[in-house]
């Protein structure tokens, strides 16, 4: 996958990156970049 | 089956689609991209904001929930990493993070940061525990060393402290990406009037998304196929527009997210089925009034069946951790 590519898949059906340069940069800079998506433990959206 | 569904959804703490099903796509495709992502099962956090009465005992048992619901939806182990916050909290030195960043901020920006917590802004009584949590938001993107943080975009502020925070104590600065929340089935107008946002537009989103304490409101992983169809045929969806209509957002947030065409299926009478390769195409077929909204109604839920089939046949499986949920809920 390119990084064109990656940066495609990362951001697509997201309402904003802050910031799109930073993301880029982590992208060229890492293969694998640690991410984190954090859930209360209810039915409640994403924290 | 339609009654046991129905009692479920009257059951606070199960997943919605909401979190199961855009939270779930977007993880999966940064996994694709190469990322080590980890779920955080926020069991402090929820303490905190007082989920089951702040009994830490439930709030593990709705965790395991969780962990179950994404294990269902193809986020297995070997996949992604699962993280309890109380796994960090019992490091003495994530404490003192939380504190580091607790003194580059104000008491008013977290109290700011906290309608995250789904809470009215005007609320005057709130517990001092509240202002660490976004402290401690901000403390776990450090401690677990991560470049991208995620969340909906009611998160928005949280993460903007963060990187803040960051910045100024030298640890970096997280980026911050953030997803739509999905509407619940009443739509825009169907929503509380709390504000939740000083910007008025996004309170609205906020309030109008599907959250669990409106169960007619909301769609959960566990419904029934024709429990479904049955919230769906409520759902409001005016028709030719699009603006506010929850059941024309679920084509644009969820039947699109495998890049497969997707067919709308009709009584011939009225034109026989319709093929749509994008969403875009969808919405203006919609707007130009060539589909019916009960036409619209029925394929979701017919496409939300076909999407859910996955984690109703894990459960039916592994059924222990829904009946400890239940029980939890009856007691």
């Amino acid at each position: 996958m390119t990084q064109e590519q990656r940066f495609e898949l990362v951001t697509k059906g997201t309402l904003e990156i802050i910031q799109p340069a930073e993301l880029q940069r982590v992208l060229e800079e890492k293969k694998q970049p640690r991410a984190y998506w954090g859930f209360e433990c209810s039915g409640k959206q994403p924290r | 089956m339609l009654r046991k569904a129905a009692t479920l959804a009257r059951l606070p703490g199960m997943m919605h689609i909401g979190t199961g099903l855009v939270c779930a796509a977007k993880i999966k495709e940064m996994v694709q991209a190469g990322f080590h992502f980890v779920i955080f099962l926020a069991d402090w956090h929820s303490m905190i904001n007082n989920k089951f009465g702040g009994d830490m005992e439930k709030i593990e048992t709705a965790g395991e929930y969780f962990k179950h619901c994404f294990t269902a939806l193809g986020l297995t182990e070997d996949k992604v990493e699962y993280i309890w916050a109380s796994e960090l909290a019992s490091k003495p030195n994530y404490w003192e993070r939380v504190i580091r960043i607790a003194k580059t901020t104000t008491a008013q920006r977290a109290m700011r940061a906290l309608p995250i917590m789904g809470r009215d802004m005007k609320t005057q009584e709130v517990e001092t525990a509240s202002l660490f949590y976004p402290c401690m938001q901000a403390a776990d993107i450090f401690e677990m060393n991560l470049d991208v943080a995620c969340a909906g975009i009611d998160q928005r502020k949280a993460h903007v402290l963060a990187r803040e925070a960051g910045e100024k104590l030298r640890w970096g600065k997280p980026v911050a990406l953030h997803t739509p929340m999905l509407m619940g089935l009443a739509g825009i107008q169907g929503s509380d009037k709390g504000v939740y946002d000083e910007d008025s537009k996004l309170s609205a989103v906020i309030s109008a998304k599907m959250s669990k304490s409106k169960p007619e409101n909301t769609i959960l992983l566990h419904d029934s196929p024709e429990l479904i169809e049955e919230k769906l045929r409520r759902a409001y969806c005016p028709q030719r527009i699009v603006e506010g209509n929850p059941v024309i957002e679920y084509y644009r947030l969820l039947a699109f997210s495998k890049n497969k065409a997707v067919i709308l299926h009709r009584d011939r009478k009225y034109g026989g089925d319709l093929n749509f390769s994008t969403y875009r195409e969808v919405e203006e077929a919609y707007k130009r009034g060539e589909i019916h909204p009960q036409d619209l109604k029925a394929n979701m839920a017919r496409i939300l069946t076909e999407i859910l089939s996955g984690v109703r046949e894990y459960f039916d499986k592994n059924p222990e951790s829904l009946e400890q949920m239940q029980k939890l809920e009856a007691r």
